[in-house]
């Protein structure tokens, strides 16, 4: 039995008089791919960002890998962002001027230590060893996602988010990133945290949530053949 | 109380000395403060009975040797780290056993804090009747020594201290507090040696390999030899005889090697440990940063003392007839309250300074206003001493009419009744050789 | 016994012998210096005089010649290792060295090296990767010039003998030991040297039947009968020819005039007689040389010719003219040209300008070398036992070769190395 990674008790988060998160308990075992679904504004985003470090929770407890997030200093939660937590966005958010391999190092730099031959090593590993050296723009959708996935997994996470990592990509591109998110997971085997409002790619997941106004109406977990690994 | 004024650099010190010891020694905070309070009475005290038991300059004499041997040892030890962190055997281990022993902090406190106690007696003038100052010196080192582990306490985490670094501190802090005293001060005495060291070095040199004289050589080329014979390469030899130590420990540091993470399979994990590694060095860094920052505190503190000279202005003198300069004795000037009187004489186009003073012994000194190795800046009177403006050098009182070194070139006179005659001639003559002798030594001339 | 040997030979081989012998005499030198003023000069002849202290200094030589050594044995011992012969390789040779489980399969391995522009030689079970080349010469040319620096200094202090000689124009070369050759010529030129301003030649004859003319210059100096010769100043030999009213009999004689540059004085008292001459040679054109118009051309002399303390008159005369006044006669029938030369007995100056020479071609290869073409290494060897034993170094310590190290173990140990020759 797999410990949890993530446990919530009533997180909650709001912006001024606007609840985006009700208060909320999860629990999400180590290893698991949990997809998270929901309409536009049901607060899956926000979600994420609290469970990335990337936003600070109004009230209840978050605890992240044994970590409580709430009570880490900015300095704490940057460290952690650093360490623990791989992000994919739907933007990609690569740096247009820099090589693919230059993108992937510039995640190293936040270990201050760069090493071009595991970040090369890191691009062979989502099938682009032969565009290392080529600029976004070179690149097509399904490419610059598997960049941003390189860039990703990096630094090792244990949790790896991802907002609608797919949202940008045609079919036949989707179902490229996602037998790559499967496979690195299947080696290096972090937790999987994906925001997604399509239902093929949520079924990509073990377990399925879906959010409706800040709050959880529904859980599935999905049949074990359509589990990943 | 103005003495407590005059203290402030020494106290500043003391309580840096203990913050670093404490720092350094984390596991033995008791014995650090115990023995730091202990050591600095100790030092006070024993300040105090030797100048009881010497007159004139030797208590400073040693309390400043015991500086020196300390400096040398910090130049022994920066050498011997960057040795072992450039080495590639095995790396020494005393570092860590060091740091956690408790001979090793006692040792390192109880000698820092005796010299630091002495060195700060030495700023109370006079041996007696001065039993308050004394009181207030041993009374703020008592209550800073309480307050230091708990300001030590505040200091960041990441304020690490290595052995090499923390004896570069120590040694810096001690310099610093010393250099605000004249008669301990380390630096002036210390270039010029690094002067006389590197002229007679680089005519040892030269001469050994044979070297021609300059009239052989393209005066272009004599001129870059002959800054190596010039006046500002020991002041620059010094700067780098001073600062040498710290930046070695620091340069020791820096070079120093990474852990290998080669037997890690994961390359964020490898990454991790390295970047750990290079952040604390980089933390470690900071205290041979800021013992470079002292010791140059110190060396400005010894260039442009902060001490107010007796120099009074060169009163003019004529000759009799005969060619005899007679100065009465007790005139408009008393020759014998124990000061410095200058005086200038003129003869057509030459002239020379020199002036006359009663040494501690009570005898009357005529001496020109001028050095046998310096450019002629003349001297200045501090407490129980001259001072060479040139070079910085003091002369203790009780050595002015002795010929030698950086002391004024003492001039014939006989007294004459209630007066000090002086040979006119003797005197011009005298001037002339001398700072012809100095200033063609400046020039360059092999 | 053997212990023994091999403990004294580590403590003379270690890396610490120069610091510390340096560091002594450093000591010794802050101890003289309370005595003397003359601190090195003290310092050098206590260093001749005491066998202490010759065999304390020889410790740094003796050191360099064994590190040299050492160092080179483990070149060759390492070189021959990437050559694949079966050495035992040494940790301390490398920066990182790690085992893991893994196989053979280096053929993928060796293609992804070439790929970042090592070279590579792989036999059944050991790979060995490289690129830029090692710093190893500078380094034994700085161990060479270390060893000549101190054994020059050692032999400096210990042996050298310096005496000074007048070599004049027209008489025989003397030396230490004797006399040699006549000087046929001494002249002085203009050089168009980087570093020297005027060249001085001194022609020497031959002094036995088969020996050649010499010719002896500035630098660097010649030796001549086991002595350097080492010209220091310049004067004239004036033959000098005196009479006074009251010194009838006159006075005839060689005398040495240490009077260079013009304008510097030098003075010669008669003997017997209450005179004294002060000479000097009077300031040529500003547009010549001073130094050299003077060894060039005819020579004039100035004088003062003073009775005690009394000048009785000054004048000017040239070499073959000469002076009445008064009673007075002065004539100077000769001059010759004369160099004063110390003769410096030294073989340790030859140390140490082999260890300018070490020392500058180590510099000029060190530098590129280091900053281009560090050298960068890997070995992998695989034994029996099925475990990989990997070294990696590189000088200067380059982070990026470590990372290709790192990974390259992070696929052998993943076991995902393309195992097909290419």
């Amino acid at each position: 039995m797999s410990s949890a990674i993530i446990e919530t008790n009533g997180l909650t988060r709001s912006y001024g008089d606007i609840c985006a998160l009700k208060p909320l308990d999860l629990l999400v075992p180590e290893g698991e791919w949990l997809s998270v679904m929901g309409h536009s504004g049901s607060g899956k985003s926000t979600l994420m960002n609290l469970v990335g470090g990337l936003d600070r929770p109004t009230s209840g407890t978050l605890r992240v890998g044994g970590e409580e997030l709430l009570a880490l200093n900015e300095d704490g939660l940057a460290r952690f962002r650093r360490e623990f937590v791989g992000i994919i966005f739907q933007q990609h958010h690569l740096v247009p001027y820099l090589t693919a391999v230059e993108n992937v190092m510039m995640a190293q730099y936040f270990h201050s230590v760069p090493d071009e031959a595991e970040a090369r090593h890191a691009l062979e590993r989502v099938g682009l060893g032969h565009r290392l050296k080529n600029r976004p723009g070179e690149l097509s959708g399904g490419e610059q996602q598997r960049v941003c996935i390189a860039r990703a997994i990096i630094n090792s996470p244990k949790l790896l988010l991802g907002d609608e990592p797919t949202g940008n990509l045609d079919n036949k591109s989707t179902v490229m990133v996602m037998e790559l998110l499967k496979e690195l997971r299947a080696e290096e085997r972090f937790t999987v945290i994906m925001v997604t409002h399509n239902q093929e790619v949520a079924a990509w997941g073990d377990r399925t949530i879906h959010l409706d106004d800040g709050v959880l109406v529904r859980e599935d977990r999905l049949k074990v053949e359509g589990k990943a690994g | 109380m103005a003495i407590l004024y005059k203290l402030i650099p020494h106290l500043l010190s003391w309580l840096g000395i203990l913050l670093v010891l404490l720092r350094g020694f984390p596991v033995r905070r008791t014995v650090v403060t115990v023995t730091g309070i202990s050591g600095f009475l100790l030092g006070v005290a024993g300040a105090l009975l030797l100048f009881r038991a010497f007159q004139g300059a030797t208590p400073f004499w040693i309390i400043k040797s015991s500086l020196g041997v300390g400096f040398l040892c910090l130049w022994g030890v920066s050498v011997a780290t960057v040795y072992c962190s450039t080495g590639r055997g095995a790396m020494l281990l005393w570092g860590e056993r060091f740091a956690t022993g408790s001979l090793s902090a006692g040792a390192v406190t109880g000698i820092t804090a005796i010299v630091a106690g002495a060195v700060s007696a030495c700023k109370i003038p006079g041996a007696d009747g001065n039993a308050l100052a004394y009181m207030a010196l041993v009374l703020s080192a008592c209550a800073l020594t309480g307050l230091a582990p708990l300001l030590e306490k505040l200091l960041p985490a990441s304020f690490k201290v290595s052995p090499s670094g923390m004896l570069a501190t120590l040694v810096a802090l001690l310099l610093f507090s010393s250099s605000s005293i004249l008669r301990l001060d380390l630096f002036s005495p210390l270039s010029m040696k690094v002067m006389k060291g590197i002229h007679d070095f680089v005519h040892q040199f030269m001469e050994s390999i044979l070297i021609p004289d300059h009239l052989f050589v393209r005066p272009v080329v004599w001129k870059y030899i002959g800054f190596l014979f010039g006046k500002e390469v020991g002041f620059w030899g010094g700067i780098v005889i001073w600062f040498t130590p710290a930046i070695l420990i620091a340069l020791a540091i820096h070079f120093e090697r990474l852990p290998s993470v080669a037997h890690i399979r994961q390359g964020a994990q490898r990454r991790r440990l390295l970047a750990a590694a290079i952040r604390e060095r980089r933390y470690r860094l900071f205290i041979p940063a800021l013992a470079l920052l002292i010791f140059a505190a110190a060396a400005y503190q010894s260039s442009f003392p902060s001490v107010e000279y007796w120099d009074p202005k060169p009163l003019p003198v004529t000759a009799t007839p005969s060619g005899e300069i007679i100065i009465p004795k007790r005139g408009e000037v008393d020759l014998e309250d124990g000061k410095l009187h200058k005086y200038i004489f003129k003869q057509g186009e030459r002239e020379a300074r020199f002036f006359v003073l009663m040494n501690p012994a009570g005898e009357l000194t005529v001496d020109l206003d001028a050095c046998a190795i310096c450019k002629p800046d003349g001297y200045g009177q501090a407490e129980g001493t001259v001072i060479c403006y040139y070079c910085k050098t003091l002369i203790p009182l009780e050595t002015v009419g002795k010929p030698g070194g950086c002391n004024p070139v003492p001039v014939p006179f006989a007294e004459r009744g209630e007066g000090v005659v002086i040979d006119s001639m003797t005197l011009i003559n005298s001037w002339g050789a001398t700072v012809k002798a100095t200033v063609r030594a400046k020039e360059g001339a092999k | 016994m053997k212990r023994l040997i091999r403990t004294i030979l580590a403590a003379a081989s270690s890396r610490g012998v120069p610091p510390i012998v340096v560091g002594l005499f450093f000591l010794i030198y802050i101890g003289i210096a309370f005595f003397t003023d003359e601190t090195l000069i003290a310092l050098m002849a206590l260093t001749g005089k005491s066998v202490i202290l010759a065999v304390l200094l020889a410790l740094i030589p003796l050191n360099s010649a064994l590190r040299l050594l050492m160092e080179t044995g483990r070149f060759l011992k390492k070189r021959k290792m990437f050559k694949e012969k079966a050495t035992e390789a040494i940790p301390e040779q490398f920066d990182e060295m790690v085992e893991l489980p893994a196989s053979p399969h280096f053929a993928g391995l060796e293609r992804r090296f070439a790929a970042v522009g090592y070279k590579t030689r792989r036999t059944e079970n050991a790979l060995a990767a490289w690129r830029g080349f090692t710093v190893f010469p500078a380094r034994i040319l700085f161990l060479a010039g270390t060893f000549c620096l101190f054994t020059g200094i050692l032999i400096s202090v210990t042996t050298r003998a310096s005496h000074r000689q007048m070599v004049i124009e027209g008489e025989p070369m003397p030396t230490p030991e004797g006399i040699g050759g006549t000087v046929k010529r001494i002249a002085l030129a203009k050089s168009n040297g980087l570093i020297l301003a005027r060249a001085l030649t001194i022609e020497v004859a031959p002094s036995y039947s088969g020996e050649m003319d010499r010719i002896f210059g500035i630098y660097p100096p010649s030796l001549y009968r086991g002595s350097f010769v080492y010209p220091r100043y310049l004067g004239l030999d004036l033959l000098l020819q005196f009479s006074a009213p009251d010194l009838p009999g006159g006075y005839l004689k060689h005398i040495i005039l240490n009077c260079y540059p013009p304008g510097k004085e030098d003075s010669k008292t008669i003997s017997g007689s209450p005179y004294r001459i002060v000479f000097t040679i009077p300031e040529p054109e500003p547009s010549s040389d001073r130094y050299i118009s003077y060894m060039a051309r005819d020579k004039t002399l100035q004088f003062k010719l003073l009775k005690g303390e009394e000048l009785l008159f000054s004048g000017s005369a040239p070499v073959g003219g000469e002076f009445a006044r008064d009673g007075y006669r002065m004539a100077f029938p000769e001059a010759r040209r004369l160099v004063v030369t110390d003769y410096i007995g030294d073989y340790g100056v030859f140390f140490i300008w082999a260890t300018a020479l070490f020392f500058f071609v180590a510099a000029v290869i060190w530098l590129p070398l280091r900053t281009f073409f560090p050298r960068k290494e890997m070995l992998f060897r695989y034994d029996d036992s099925g475990i990989m034993k990997a070294f990696s170094g590189s000088e200067g310590g380059r982070r990026a070769h470590a990372g290709i190290f790192h990974e390259a173990l992070d696929l052998l140990g993943a076991g995902k190395i393309d195992t097909t020759d290419a």
